[in-house]
């Protein structure tokens, strides 16, 4: 009973690295091919869409952010290193890709508000 | 405001880690639970961790080389380099998120502690320059650094510290001008005179009781194979060096803050809660304010209903016993803080050297690292990444758990050691999971 157990958690301790291990091996499923993400971002009476949701993007993939914007404005992606887009009103297009997994926050700044989140990996 | 144009609201980092598989959370949640109940059921049952046994001596060279004047100078002579260049950073550097004293201050100082004080020991006790500058003035004034005007009372014990760390979590996380100049310089300049003030009112044994860092580092470094018996240098397990933790008033207060604040750092980046905060009509800053306080105050509780909720002797005292057991949850803070801040730690911990070459933000290159670039290895790695943040959290449970175990076969009278245990290790478990459940969630 008692070595049943030592084992039992000698292999549950384990098993995270076994698992690490197996996943490392396969390369995420690339169905997407070669499209591009889309964001579409809706500015409009001082208020913005999406407001903090999360996207799932995949690393070094083009990323395409569609902005509809009422006034003039300045897009954050808070990136490592950081990436800055100004808009005018009505509507622009922006491409960039990020390599590098990770949470990335797509932020206005007037006011200070979360759009996306850009889930990288 | 900066004049880059870069936001400052933001804290110092840029893209922030992915969510852990949830496949591995509920692996490490299963082993958490498994190994819990495990320990219960085969761990020795009589004390074990009799801390004028523990341990034996450090070959004496070492203990030669540790304890000589010029190492201990040594030492002080760097904690002050390092607080004299970063002082001039904050003072005479350019109000900019590439001013290195932001990487300094949030990432060296707060998470650079932790790895250092496990692997050698009470590191800021050594190297601290408010100790430094306390000790120069008592030599200058001729009175003994020990000794202050009165006697430091017992009953404060870590609370000062729990209030400092506190305002350090506070300003780095919750309030939004953390990375301007003027905020982090005078929060250091309040440290250092509330510190002094304090060395100065109850002699050098207040910075034990009374400095933040001191305190988080020292209790890190009870997590170290290092350890002092009359004097001298010993080596002993990390889990027999744990348990020589003193049960100080404020101990819980110290570590709930240190857990709590942590777990609001991963919550507060989650899709939830910037959602709920962004379409409430109370201002986010106030939620985040509330949460931080929830977390660090809900910990506490939980760990407190886990310690008192046992059968005791008529003669022990059931309040005194979350102090006493406190001690158990810095394995787990540390396992949190491994699994929470290691990309941070690597990825900004080298940034800041890159800009520490530069403090003035005039373009020179006075350690010559300015031209080096970032190792993104470990995010590249997010598996790997993953996997370690899982086996950090579940090795700091085991740990905790049996640091428990230990001291309830000491202090439960014997028909309760076994249950008494129980609501603890649920606290405990509760912990685990929800930290799992955090880095899956964030």
């Amino acid at each position: 009973m008692r070595r049943t157990a030592i084992v039992l958690t000698a292999l549950l301790c384990a098993s995270p690295i076994l698992a690490g291990c197996s996943d490392e091996e396969s390369p995420a499923p690339t169905s997407s091919g070669d499209e591009t993400a889309t964001v579409e971002i809706t500015f409009s009476d001082g208020e913005v869409t999406p407001m903090g949701d999360r996207v799932e993007v995949e690393a070094g993939k083009p990323i395409e952010l569609v902005v509809e914007a009422d006034e003039p404005g300045e897009l954050h992606v808070h990136s490592t290193p950081e990436k800055e887009f100004e808009y005018d009103a009505g509507s622009s297009t922006f491409e960039l890709t990020i390599d590098e997994p990770g949470v990335v926050d797509v932020e206005a700044h007037d006011p200070k508000v979360v759009i996306v989140q850009l889930e990288v990996s | 405001m900066p004049g880059d144009g870069i936001s400052l609201a933001h804290g110092i980092g840029g893209a922030k880690d992915l969510p852990i598989p949830p496949e591995l959370a509920i692996l490490g949640a299963v082993a958490a639970l498994t190994v819990s109940f495990t320990v219960l059921a085969v761990a020795w049952r009589t004390p074990r961790y009799d801390e004028s046994k523990t341990g034996r001596p450090a070959p004496d060279w070492l203990a030669g080389v540790v304890d000589s004047a010029a190492f201990r100078i040594g030492l002080r002579v760097v904690g002050i380099v390092l607080f004299a260049y970063a002082a001039v950073a904050a003072v005479f550097g350019r109000d900019l998120l590439t001013n290195p004293v932001f990487g300094i201050f949030y990432v060296w100082w707060w998470v650079g502690l932790v790895p250092l004080s496990l692997l050698f020991g009470p590191v800021w006790k050594a190297i601290s320059p408010v100790r430094t500058i306390n000790l120069v003035f008592a030599r200058l004034s001729g009175s003994d650094p020990e000794a202050g005007v009165f006697h430091y009372p017992a009953r404060l014990g870590y609370w000062p510290a729990a209030v400092g760390l506190f305002a350090f979590v506070w300003l780095e996380l919750v309030y939004p001008f953390s990375t301007e100049l003027g905020p982090v310089r005078l929060w250091c300049a309040i440290y250092v005179a509330v510190m002094l003030l304090g060395g100065a009112l109850f002699g050098s044994g207040f910075y034990e009781r009374g400095d933040p860092f001191e305190v988080y580092s020292s209790l890190v470094a009870k997590l170290s194979v290092w350890g002092r018996r009359d004097g001298r240098l010993i080596v002993r397990s990390p889990l027999a060096n744990l348990d020589t933790t003193l049960a100080v008033p404020g101990l819980l207060a110290v570590l709930s803050v240190l857990f709590g604040s942590t777990a609001f750092d991963s919550f507060k980046d989650s899709s939830f809660w910037v959602r709920f905060t962004q379409d409430s009509d109370i201002s986010t800053n106030l939620l985040n304010n509330l949460a931080l306080l929830a977390f660090c105050v809900g910990v506490g509780l939980v760990f407190l209903v886990g310690c008192v909720t046992t059968g005791v002797d008529p003669d022990t005292r059931r309040l005194e016993l979350p102090n006493k057991f406190a001690h158990s949850i810095i394995p787990i803070v540390v396992g949190y803080i491994v699994a929470h801040y290691s990309t941070y730690l690597l990825e900004y911990g080298q940034q800041t050297l890159i800009q520490a070459s530069d403090p003035f933000g005039n373009g020179s290159d006075l350690l010559g690292t300015g031209d080096w670039t970032v190792n993104y290895w470990l995010s590249f790695h997010p598996t790997f990444l993953a996997v370690l943040k899982v086996l950090a959290v579940v090795v700091g449970h085991v740990l905790g758990v049996i640091a428990a175990h230990e001291r309830a076969i000491e202090l439960l009278p014997k028909r309760h050691q076994l249950t008494g245990q129980l609501p603890l290790l649920f606290a405990m478990i509760a912990f685990t999971v929800g930290g799992l459940y955090l880095l899956f969630a964030a």
